[in-house]
């Protein structure tokens, strides 16, 4: 069966989704699963009371089954109690659907999932228990294959004439707010800036975030450098996503790796 | 401006998927029915009607010769391109290993060619892949950097079927040329839409298909230099001078025949006016909607492709959405893939999984008219307002 042929109830789903939007306050919890390297990313809001799903929103990056069985899963859980929520499986929003093509399948166990991480962090949250806090970035920096060798040939630890950069696709690795700063003066130079971080967000402050958020820094979460390699100089590195536990490559003329990591002073 | 062959989807899309697949002309079908029905193909029963077999066979050999600047006796008749392809790397690569065993093709090559490339480091070659720029362009100095005194073989598509980049060609045969290693290559996604010289461009092995010049599926050829010498894949009677055995399709060669006296008498035209149209498309997109991207090279790139990624979206919902409004497109994310993998070609101009999965892609041909652009301009922008309202990416940039 081809992966996109889909019941008249998905494409229903699809094109007249139910539940769209965010929420916000003190009785709000959000489940986030999926990646965006996998190519479905879905937030699911719920608002609770009295132990029951009062209300219910969705946001989805994805195909027409991850918009389907998302908004199918907000029809089914509204108004149920926080125990039937977690009983929802994948098979019953496939159901309710009348069915996904098979490779489909995990959009719905995506959704599902997502419900169920709502739910739990509800339940954290009312236990006040502490959101355990992010590790910084450690300051043992350990070279990454290829690192040293290409140093010189499309590796920079140092970065003093930028416009030799010009429109090269670049990595930068976080090493704090030097790292950041240097981001957002690259992209005068060039439209393809990948910053690198293996956290799940960064630690900046706000005026930084704000002028990251409108430049043209890409950034990757939760990802880690593992090797750089190429034939006479840098063509390519390998990205190892700790989310998904998976690695892949990426096609870039440069990596940029500061020695040190600097944070901003506070 | 040719009609669009009757019943054509009915009327009901507007077709912008030329490169997964076109239409046959139907003065081409026109053309290949006698083929069918009356010249059939035996010599001994059409000498009444003038044509023999041989005659047409010949008569195509030379027409799609003269398309590209060959010699007749340098066109071997295949059943595709990608037959074309398995002849141009196994043929060739097999038949002069004494030489030596290295290959270079590119990053950004049909399925075929990576597949072949594959299979023939499995059986004692060794392959190079050149990587391409952000564009999707092939560095020369990277090319020459990877030859080897064991080269025997470059493979380089033409054009990008998908982003539509054009590669340096007459640079790399001439760099070929003076190292002494045949060049190959495949050039399906350009037949039509740019001009074809091997002798110009020092190509020594070409691939062609019928299809992609609006002639029947299931026909093709390899252009082999005089003088270079493959290994046949097909044997049997020893048809095409046992280069490639086989009763001729002769119905089909006619076709494609007919289809290459077709471009050579409208391909300028048609050039011209798929590129006002894909202008039209880019300039359009780009201007109406917030944090779009052309994907491939601004300039270097075939007429009739338009390659776009959006920020925060997903390429099969967009599909989807088009479909909704009758417009047919492609993409190049992985949820649309048998393997759930993103497009190669994106990942390897340097694009994240998330931009990949982003794409769309519009290709003109034929039996396009002005009002299909036009159309696309018109819902597009909603469709990408739609889909970014419900994306929690798109709205994350926003509160970062």
């Amino acid at each position: 069966m081809k992966p996109t042929k889909y019941s008249q109830k998905v494409m229903d789903h699809f094109r007249n989704p139910r539940n769209v939007g965010t929420l916000e306050g003190e009785e709000i919890a959000v489940g986030r699963v999926g990646n965006p390297v996998c190519g479905d990313l879905m937030e699911m809001y719920i608002k609770v009371k009295d132990e029951k799903i009062d209300d219910i929103k969705f946001q989805t990056f994805g195909c027409g089954s991850a918009v389907a069985t998302s908004s199918m899963i907000t029809e089914m859980a509204k108004g149920k109690t926080l125990d039937e929520a977690l009983k929802i499986t994948r098979g019953e929003v496939a159901d309710e659907l009348e069915g996904l093509p098979p490779v489909k399948m995990h959009c719905s166990n995506l959704a599902a999932d997502a419900l169920h991480e709502a739910v739990k962090s509800y339940r954290a949250k009312q236990k006040q228990a502490a959101k355990p806090a992010e590790a910084p970035l450690k300051r043992e920096l350990r070279s990454v294959p290829g690192e040293k060798e290409f140093l010189g040939r499309g590796v920079y630890s140092k970065l003093e004439e930028l416009s030799s950069l010009q429109d090269k696709r670049i990595l930068i690795v976080d090493r704090g707010a030097e790292s950041l700063e240097l981001a957002i003066k690259l992209t005068r130079y060039t439209g393809r800036v990948v910053y690198l971080t293996p956290l799940k967000e960064l630690s900046a402050s706000a005026e930084l975030k704000n002028r990251l958020k409108s430049s043209d820094v890409k950034i990757l979460y939760q990802a880690q450098l593992l090797e750089i390699m190429g034939e006479k100089e840098v063509e390519k590195v390998l990205v190892y996503d700790l989310n998904e536990d998976e690695d892949y490559p990426l096609f870039v003329d440069a990596v940029v790796v500061l020695p040190e990591i600097k944070q901003e002073k506070s | 401006m040719p009609t669009a062959p009757c019943g054509f989807n009915q009327g009901m899309t507007t077709y912008l998927d030329y490169q997964s697949a076109k239409p046959v002309d139907p003065r081409v079908l026109k053309e290949m029915e006698r083929y069918f029905l009356r010249d059939f193909g035996n010599p001994s029963s059409l000498h009444s009607d003038g044509d023999t077999a041989e005659e047409a066979l010949d008569a195509c050999r030379e027409k799609i010769a003269a398309f590209i600047n060959a010699e007749p006796d340098e066109i071997i008749f295949t059943s595709g391109a990608t037959e074309s392809n398995n002849l141009a790397l196994i043929g060739y690569a097999f038949r002069n290993k004494v030489k030596g065993s290295h290959i270079i093709i590119s990053e950004l090559e049909h399925i075929s060619i990576h597949n072949l490339a594959k299979f023939l480091e499995k059986n004692g070659f060794k392959i190079s892949r050149l990587p391409v720029d952000r564009h999707g362009r092939l560095s020369l100095e990277k090319l020459e950097d990877r030859i080897t005194p064991e080269t025997i073989l470059i493979s380089v598509g033409y054009a990008s079927n998908e982003i539509g980049t054009i590669q340096p060609i007459f640079e790399i045969g001439e760099l070929a040329r003076e190292k002494g290693i045949a060049f190959h290559s495949d050039a399906v996604a350009a037949e039509g839409l740019v001009s074809i010289d091997v002798k110009r461009d020092n190509i020594d092995l070409l691939s062609l298909s019928a299809n992609d010049i609006y002639g029947p599926r299931g026909v093709g050829v390899l252009y082999l230099r005089k003088g270079l010498r493959l290994n046949p894949l097909i044997l049997g009677g020893g048809q095409e001078k046992g280069i490639r055995s086989g009763s001729e399709n002769i119905p089909g060669m006619v076709g494609m025949k007919k289809a290459v006296a077709i471009m050579e008498e409208e391909m300028e035209k048609e050039v011209k006016r798929l590129t006002s149209y894909r202008d039209r498309l880019i300039k359009n997109i780009l201007e109406k909607i917030p944090r779009v991207h052309l994907n491939g090279h601004p300039t270097l790139r075939l007429p009739n492709n338009a390659h776009f990624r959006f920020d925060g979206i997903e390429g099969e919902s967009l599909l989807l959405s088009l479909k909704d409004e009758g417009i047919s497109a492609s993409t190049g994310s992985a949820c649309t893939a048998r393997t759930l993998e993103p497009s190669h070609t994106l990942i390897c101009i340097g694009l994240l999984h998330q931009e990949a999965h982003g794409s769309l892609e519009f290709s003109l041909g034929r039996f396009n008219q002005a009002e299909d652009i036009d159309r696309v301009v018109e819902v597009l922008p909603g469709i990408v307002a739609r889909l970014r309202k419900l994306s929690p990416l798109y709205r994350r940039k926003e509160d970062l």
